[in-house]
Parts: C-alpha cells; structure tokens; sequence
C-alpha cells in the first residue's frame, strides 16, 4: 500500500484485545484513522474507553492483535521492539501524565537525554535553550523531586520538543495538574507545537483542552466514534475517515 | 576528549553520580561493601588467627613441626642397600629442604637415665637439644645470679638446666655438679618452663635438659637403648606447608610427623574446632552478604524500571539500555568493591590490633608478618583481597544478573499504563536457568571460601529446602495471623490484614527475615556452645598437680592432708607397671620391623613399653563403655577393660586372654570390656583396668591429681619434702597458658561473630527497606483518606514485628536442627537444645524488624501528603 505523502500516521483497522481468564476481552476494534503532517489531534473518552491503548497502539509501544499503523510510512505493525524503537527515536516525542523524568537526573539532563540518545552534538545548548522557553532556566539543576507538578510538566514538554520530532504524542498532559497550570500547560504545548511545526496526537478527557486541537475523535467502548461536535475553529477540513467500524 | 566518550557511558556515569550522592544507593552499596569487607576482614583475620595461635600454640611442641623417630636418620642415603632398604628421608635431604625453604631447625634426644650426684641417684628424662631450641614457645630459666626468669636455648657446653625439684632429689645446689653415664656437667640453672613437658602423666620423671653436643661424652646412646629422636622445623606459614608436603609422604612407619593440631591434646581440639567455626561463621556472613546483595538489586531494578520505560520509549535501543545500565552497575560494584576492601582492610587491622596484646611475641611476629610497616600494620597478604573482590563481583554480578535483565527488558507501554507485574509467562525452563545463576554463584562462592565442595553442596541444597519449607510455612502462619489481628485494636487489624494480603510478597520477605535470623542464632549458640565446652574442659578447679609414685604407706598421710588443707583431689588410682606379652596365644614381639609386619610370621605388635596398669571396681568418670559389660561388684572373676584405641590398634576383641608379665609373675585374664577414654580430661586414665583381685597381691604405688590453689602450693612442696618418692608433677603453666589461647579463641570468635551480626542486620534493614517502598503508595493513600500517624506507624510497627516474630520463630527451630547435625557432625561435640535462644530468636526478630520497618517508615508518615502521593506516582 502507498501512503498519501502528506498522512503521517495512518491506521487501518487496527485492533488490540488480550485473554482475561480464558475469555477474549477487545479493548480496541476496527480502528481507521489518518493523521496528517502539522494536525493536532485530540482523542477524547471516557476512562477505559480505549484512548491509551490506542496511544500506545500508534506510538509503537505496543503491538496491535490486528490490523496495520503506519507511521512516517513504516508499518509499525511488523516491525518488532528495536526497529519500533528507531522509529520512535527518529520521528516521535512523548508527554506523560505522571510526567516520567528521570528522577536521578537534573531538569537539564532529562531534557538532553532524547537529544543525546540522538548524538546530537549540541544537546546541552539546546536543552538550556528549552528551558529558558519554558521558563525554567533557574531550574536547570534541579532534581524533579525538587520540583512542582506543573514544573516538572514543563520540563517534560521541552524534553519532547529537543529533537524535533515530527509527532508528539500526549497522554492527558494536564491530567496531574490544577486547572490554572493546565491552562499554563496547555499553551506552552500549543506554542511550542505551533513553533516547531509538530503533529500532535493528543488523549485526554479535558474538552476544554481538546477543543484547543484543529480536529477532535472520540473512543466509546474501544471504537472511534462519530462524535466531531467538539471540534470547533479547524482551521481545515477534517481529514478523518471516521465511521462507526462494526466488528 | 570528552566527545570520545560515548553519549551511553556519559548518561551512565550521570546516573551513578547522583544517585550516589542523593542516597539512592546507599543499600546496595552497603550491602557489597559489608560483604567484601566482611569476606576481606574474616579471611584476613581469622587466617591471621589461626596462624597465630597455631604458632603460639606449637609452644607445646617447641615447633611448628615435628619429626619423630626411635632411630637417628641417617645422614645420606647408603649406597651399599639394596633400594627398598634405602631410608626415604635422609638429614641431608632435609637440611637441603629446610635452608632452601628457610625454616629454623632444632633436635631433641630424649631417653630415660639414672643420674647421680654424690650417694643419691635419680632417674630422670633427660633430653638433649641444640643449639636453637626451642623454635617456638620459651624456655624459661631461673640462674644463680638472678631470681628473675630468662628466656633461654641450649645450655652451654659442659652444663645442664634441671626441674627444680631435682635439686630436692639430688641434694645440690645451682653450680653443683651431676654424673650422667660417663660424664659430669654442672647445673646451672633452673627449668622453670619447658615448652614441650609432656602432657602425659606418666612421664618417666623430672626433666634434665643439656646440650646435644654432650651427648657422645655421656656414652649413654648405646645400640638397644631406648631413645626418641626429635627433629624440629619451624618457619613461614606457607614455607612450612610447602615443607609438610614434601616431609609427610616420606615418612616411615617408625616415625612420627606433627603438628599441634594432628597431636591429640585439649589444645588441637579446641583449635580444630575454634578454625571449623571461625569458616563456617565467615561462611554464614557470605551468604548474608550475597542475600543483601539480592535484595537491594531486586530493589534497585524496581526503582529503575519506569527510567527504562522512558529511554525506551524516547527511542533507546536495547543495547543502548543494556551498556548504560551494565556500566551502571559495574561503577556501583567497582566502587563498593573498593570501599569494602578499605573497610575491610580496616576492620581486620583493628581486630588484630585488639587481640594483638593476647598473643605472644612469636605469635605477634607472625601477625605481622615480614612486610610490616613501621606504624606497625599487619601484612595481610593477596588472599583475602583475592577472596574479597571475587566475593563482592559474584555477589555484584551473579545476584542481580537476572534483576538486571528484567530491568532491561522493561517494556516501555509502562510509561503509559504504570507499572505492572513483570510478565510471569516465562518458561519453566527459563525460570530454572535464571535462578540456576545466583544459586551457582552462591556455590562457588561457598566452596571457594570452604574449598569443600560437598559441604557447600549440602549447605546450599539443605539452604535451597529449608527456604522453600519456610516459604509456605510463612504463609499459613500468616493467615493464621489474620484470625488473632480480627480479635484486636484498628491497628492490630490493619496490620494483619496487610500480613494476609500481601502473603506472598510477605513470604520472600520472611524467607530472608529467616534466614538472616538463623544464621545469627546459629553462629551465637554455636560460640556459646563451643565456649562452654571449653570452659567444661578446664573447669575453675581444673587438676593443677599430679602425685605419682605415691607408696601404699603414705596413702594415710596423703589423705590427712588433703583433707586437712581442703585440696580437691581425684580418687587415688593404684598403679602396677607391666608388659602385654601374649594376646591368646600369639606371642608379643617386642619391636616389630617391618618385613615382620608385611611378612607371615605369627608374632604380634606390641607397644613395646610397659603399660601402667590400675584396678577399679567401678568404672571411673570420664570413660564409657562401648563393648562388652562392667563387672559387677559382687563379680569374683580375673577380668580386664582394654581402652578402645588400643583395642584396635592391637586387634583385640573381647574374649580375648591377655598376658601380662608383672615383674617375675604372669597374668592371664579375659578382655570383658571396651572403653572409650576421654583423654582431655586432666584426669589420670588408663589402658587397662583390671577387676580388683587381679593386682591385689602385686606391689603398687598410687596416682592421684589435685587442686592446689596458688597460696597452698608451698604446703604441698613443702609436705612432699617428707616423701622424696613421690613425684609432683606441675601442670599449671600449662593449663594457665590453654586458659590463654582458650580466651584469645574466644576474642576471635566474638569479633567474627560481631562482622556476622553486622551482615545479617543489613539483610533485615535491605529487606524492610524495599518492602517499604512497596508500602509506599498505600501509606499515601491512607493518609489522604485521613488515617492518623499513630493508626499508621502502629499497623506498621505490628505488621513488621508480627512478620519479625514469625521469622524468629522458624529461624529458632531450623537453627535447631542445623545445630544438631553441626555439632553431631561437623564439630563433633556434645548435642544440647538451646531453647533460651529461641526467645532471643523471637524477640529479637520481633523488636529488630519491628523497630527498622517503624524508623522507616517514619520518614514517610511524617511527609505531606501531596509529596507522598507525588513520590508514588
């Protein structure tokens, strides 16, 4: 199959289920879902509606039961733990609800880890140059346990941004926060997405943050659903294929 | 430069830098360092002991070996025999051995002679030595010109140092002169102590001690004549083993090659033991080391996984992950490594220092050794570092191989979907294999410190049982728990239902709770054990003097004054002297060569002596018998109870008839029993014994041993002064200086002991730790729905002393059973129950577990809740 040059990511119908005592249980059916380069994209839902299994499904943190997701035009579905792991390394950026610094190293050193896994030479000037953006340069020492949840957020959003990545992935990025650094948060990601020219995939349960994204999808029960109201001020045409997938 | 590195090795050396500094590490550091240091200290020190005492213990037989032979060796090989005949060990042969090996040398000629001075006349043992004897332990002499002791070697030519009480005997004075054989040498000094005085009663008598190059003059060595010839070597621990190798396949069947240790005295056995406990100990601390190691990397991979999950999810290959975590590790085991052999290092110079002012001086040169600093360090050697730093890399690497590999193999959805219980669907097989490496690890560990490889086995087998017993013990006496905790306070409650919930989290805790617990007990009631045997053998009354050659007419006197002075006294025993002659109607020869041994002829070994040979009419303490039956008082018949050894050394049975030549008489009597003899006792034992109507007409003297405290020892020198015949012989120097290596022994043992405490601590604080952090999250959570402080360190406190208490208990009975077959088997030594220590087992598990799990977790109730619920997220 060949890709239209502009999807970045692509799914087609892609499932995941896992045995639970003997008996099937689908956590995901008949996911169909392209994203194109520079979108953002929100997946809302209910808790245990799917959203994270589908995230981890199409950053290739896990392998679907079925189905095929291409990413940057790789068929991630095929590919095992190391060559997915390249791929990532390449092309992805992840922000995590509980943040995941790396609790032994400094704000500077988590931001530098991706870059220096990169061999990016200049891995220290550009993290320092992260910092300053995301307003943390006193912080640059600072060990996470020394810092706030909102800061810590923060520098979790610079880490994902040091390497450019061509798709960052979300995982209810504001889910930890009060709602005033929410909203802090939350800008800092739109701005710095918008100043780097990044695809976002975004999964939270906060609307309000999902109707900051050009396109929104909801998961019900482990499929995508026809729900696009929440979508408001898309700046273009939504390019989703979303259908009610039967099974 | 710093680009040459590459980006891994720097993220690695990132992490270790401040997770060193931060804390993070401390554990786990701890627990190598004590295990390296523990392992670096124990071979260090208690090898250094050994040495020591054993060479401060080779007093007894003035060297560190010894050579005995009824015949002189002759000075080369003679070309004229015939090849079989030819002797294998030769004087030159050994002289070139020893200078090569740079041992000291000494010889000794020991034979029984009258000597005279005027009209009185005195047989004595005379033993000729030269010039540097003795090799080790002192000679002490007292002169004419000064009352105060010196330490001397061989007399001068022409003199002789004397027991004092031959002076009494022989009616001089020092300076005075005595006639041995052919010649007379002047007695200028008193013996005062003899290194090597037999430990034997029935020595032929007060001791002459004169320069071997006077020996020709006497004319006293004539063919026939019945001499002990003694070559003595002493030197460096390692030259003289080296020297045993080549010595002890020479040696004949006429010959005799010792050690202190193969000699069977009281002191061999408590040095023998005192060694096996003191590697067994250090065996016990390895263990220890090695499960604090497990535990605290178990821990250190948990903390690490979700750090894993990110680098993976950032991208990380695996072999990224791998050489970053490898060096990780390797810095962490490099660094413990060093610390523990710092600490190490330290701790045996301190215990060697402690112990140092104990020791005798030739004992402290050994401790020093030959490459001793001016500060007055003690050379250690390249063993224990050797021993140490394969210690702590198998511990490093062999217990948290298969943690390490879990922790690489994270699976980077976790980022995502938080932590979940490692993937059990692994195979049987790979299951095996993985814990097949830290249980061979622990093996070689084992058999490298014991070089014992069954033992290690059994150790290890009997270890891998027990754990599992124990296992599922732990966990019915913990739902067991959960009944009592139902009818007790909220705290109680919480506690135990904790217990119940986290059953089997709570048994591999409890495992290790255990085994830490019983191998402490272990290790103190073995020490108490072997203490208070050592204590029962030399008793506070333990007999100081023998009286021998006590004549039937001074019994009465004798008993007057014991009784008199309140001296304790053993029964006196009769004695009649004799020669075994026939067993049933084999012949005895009287020396046995060796073409007689190997060929047809009929006649027998005989011990070719004379025998001193008692009758009793019961059997005396000390003794048991192990074939056969005691006579009966009422019994009438001529019998005899042979002493086991000897029994099977001359290959009688019971039924046999020995006889015995008495002076001009003969004796036939049937053996009816067969003793064994404890020989330690300082107790006056026989061979034989008789039943009372066997000896009754025959003339006799009699034996007895005594108490004499210090401030009577005159009365009884001076009592004696009336019966010149009857002989004194003063072993207390001797039991004065067994006290000494006793208590030194001791002293080492308890600072072994105190390195193994320290090791099995560091278990249990290693295991409460990271069964905190377990604990973690459900402490947050409490606390956010508003459980009070004291609700929370109380079900803690319970839970850790209830899970504490458990371990105790089953340590204490395992411990039980170990000891059991340790003494039965290993030590040899009397089996005893030790039911007070299963309270300390208790008790101590109960408050020590108790009160780490509530210091603890102090820390983490006194946090805000935000922090704590932050810190778990």
């Amino acid at each position: 199959m060949t890709l239209n040059s502009e999807i970045i990511l692509k799914t087609q119908s892609l499932a995941k289920s896992v045995s639970l005592e003997n008996k099937q249980l689908n956590l995901l059916q008949g996911i169909d879902l392209s994203v194109y380069q520079g979108d953002t994209v929100a997946i809302v839902g209910s808790s245990g509606s799917g959203k994270t299994t589908l995230l981890s499904l199409l950053a290739g943190l896990d392998l679907p039961s079925q189905g095929e997701v291409y990413l940057k035009g790789k068929p991630l579905h095929q590919l095992n733990e190391e060559e997915r792991s390249q791929v990532r390394a390449d092309h992805v950026g992840f922000i995590f609800q509980q943040f995941l610094l790396v609790n032994s190293l400094t704000a500077l050193e988590n931001i530098m880890l991706p870059a220096e896994l990169a061999n990016n030479v200049s891995a220290k000037s550009e993290a320092l140059n992260l910092l300053a953006q995301v307003g943390l340069s006193e912080r640059a020492n600072h060990f996470p346990a020394q810092l706030s949840g909102g800061e810590q957020q923060r520098v979790a959003i610079a880490r994902a941004f040091i390497t450019k990545p061509d798709i960052l992935f979300a995982d209810e990025p504001t889910g930890n926060l009060d709602i005033n650094t929410s909203i802090h948060i939350a800008d800092l990601l739109f701005d710095l997405n918008r100043r780097f020219n990044t695809t976002l995939v975004l999964v939270t349960h906060d609307l309000s943050l999902a109707k900051r994204c050009q396109r929104s999808v909801e998961m019900k029960e482990g499929r995508l659903s026809d729900n696009l109201t929440i979508s408001q001020n898309n700046e273009q045409e939504t390019s989703l294929t979303h259908r009610s997938v039967t099974a | 430069m710093i680009k040459l590195i590459p980006n891994w090795a720097k993220q690695s050396f990132r992490l270790f830098s401040h997770e060193l500094k931060r804390g993070d590490l401390t554990i786990i550091i701890l627990a190598i360092v004590l295990g390296v240091a523990s392992v670096f200290a124990l071979s260090g020190f208690s090898e250094k002991i050994k040495q020591a005492l054993i060479t401060q213990s080779s007093s007894f037989i003035a060297a560190d070996r010894v050579l005995q032979s009824s015949r002189p060796l002759p000075h080369h090989h003679l070309n004229s025999l015939p090849n079989e005949e030819k002797p294998t060990l030769t004087r030159q042969y050994l002289n070139q051995q020893s200078t090569k090996l740079n041992l000291e040398q000494a010889q000794q000629v020991i034979m029984s002679s009258m000597v005279f001075s005027g009209d009185k006349m005195q047989l004595v043992e005379l033993v000729a030595v030269s010039k540097h004897y003795p090799l080790r332990g002192e000679l002490l002499i007292t002169n004419a010109t000064s009352q105060n002791q010196q330490i001397a070697h061989a007399p001068e030519l022409g003199t002789v140092f004397m027991e004092r009480k031959l002076l009494t005997l022989l009616g001089i004075k020092l300076g005075g002169s005595i006639e041995i054989g052919n010649s007379t040498l002047r007695v200028t000094a008193v013996a005062d102590q003899i290194p090597d005085a037999s430990f034997s009663v029935f020595t032929s008598g007060a001791k002459i001690i004169m320069n071997i190059n006077d020996l020709a003059k006497t004319q006293l060595v004539q063919p026939g004549s019945r001499v002990t010839y003694k070559y003595l070597f002493a030197g460096d621990h390692n030259a003289i083993n080296l020297f045993d190798d080549l010595v002890s396949s020479k040696v004949n069947d006429a010959q005799r090659w010792y050690d202190i240790q193969s000699n069977q005295t009281p002191l061999a056995k408590a040095l023998n033991r005192a060694e096996k406990y003191l590697s067994l100990a250090s065996l016990l601390g390895i263990i220890l080391a090695a499960v604090a190691v497990a535990i605290a990397s178990r821990r250190f991979t948990q903390k690490h996984r979700s750090s894993v999950a990110v680098y993976k999810a950032m991208g990380a290959p695996i072999t990224y992950i791998r050489k970053l975590y490898s060096l990780h590790w390797a810095s962490l085991s490099l660094f413990s490594i060093s610390v523990g052999l710092i600490l190490g290092y330290v701790l045996a110079q301190v215990g060697l220092f402690a112990i140092k002012g104990y020791l005798p001086v030739q004992a402290q040169e050994v401790l020093s050794g030959s490459f001793s600093t001016d500060i007055g360090l003690f050379s250690l050697g390249y063993q224990p570092v050797l021993m140490a730093v394969v210690t702590g890399l198998l511990c490093a690497l062999a217990f948290s191989v298969v943690p390490l590999a879990n922790l690489v193999a994270t699976a980077p959805i976790i980022t995502l979907r938080g932590p979940q219980p490692i993937d059990e669907q692994v195979s049987f097989i790979n299951k095996v294999s993985k814990g097949a490496i830290p249980l061979f690890a622990l093996l070689l560990l084992l058999t490298l410190f014991s070089k014992d490889l069954i033992l290690s086995l059994r150790l290890l087998v009997a270890g891998f049982i027990a754990s599992l017993v124990l296992f599922s013990i732990g966990q019915v006496l913990m739902s067991f728990s959960r009944t009592i905790g139902t009818k007790s306070g909220a705290a109680w409650l919480l506690a135990m239902a904790n217990l119940k919930r986290r059953a089997k989290g709570n048994s591999v805790q409890l495992v290790s709770f255990t085994i830490a617990i019983k191998l402490l007990l272990m290790v103190v009631v073995l020490k108490s054990a072997l203490l208070n045997e050592w204590q029962e053998q030399l008793p506070l009354q333990t007999p100081n003097f023998f009286l021998v050659n006590i004549a039937q007419e001074y019994v009465e006197q004798l008993d007057k004054f014991i009784e008199e002075h309140h001296i304790v006294a053993s029964d006196l025993y009769a004695v009649v002297r004799g020669r075994l002659t026939a067993i049933n109607s084999d012949k005895i020869t009287k020396k046995v060569t060796k073409e007689q041994n190997n060929g047809t002829d009929n006649g027998r070994q005989g011990l070719g002596r004379e025998l001193n040979l008692t009758w009793r009419t019961s059997l005396p303490k000390e003794n048991s018998i192990s074939q056969g039956q005691w006579w009966s008082k009422e019994s009438t018949m001529a019998q005899v109870s042979i002493e086991e050894s000897l029994a099977k050394r001359l290959q009688i049975n019971l039924g046999d008839n020995l006889t015995f030549q008495l002076g001009s008489n003969q004796v036939k009597v049937p053996v009816t029993s067969i003793r064994t003899v404890n020989w330690q006792s300082m107790q006056p034992n026989f061979y034989m014994i008789f039943s009372p109507e066997v000896l009754a007409d025959f003339p006799v003297s009699y034996i007895a041993s005594l108490y004499v405290e210090q401030d009577k020892k005159l009365l009884i020198q001076r009592f004696l002064t009336h019966y010149p015949t009857i002989s004194l012989i003063d072993i207390d120097a001797m039991i004065t200086q067994l006290r000494k290596v006793i208590d030194q022994v001791s002293k080492a043992v308890a600072f072994v002991l105190a390195l193994v405490v320290m090791a099995g601590c560091l278990v249990l604080v290693a295991q409460v730790q990271a069964s905190l952090e377990e604990r973690e999250r459900e402490i947050a959570i409490l606390r956010t729905l508003g459980a009070k402080g004291r609700l929370l360190r109380n079900s803690v406190l319970f839970e850790f002393a209830a899970l504490g208490a458990i371990a105790g208990l089953i340590a204490s009975v395992s411990m039980e059973l170990t000891v059991y077959l340790l003494q039965s088997s290993v030590f040899k030594m009397q089996t005893s129950f030790h039911f007070d220590f299963w309270v300390l087992g208790i008790v101590s598990g109960a408050s020590f577990v108790g009160m780490v799990g509530l210091l603890s977790c102090w820390r983490l109730i006194n946090l805000p809740s935000v922090t704590l619920i932050r810190r778990t997220m």
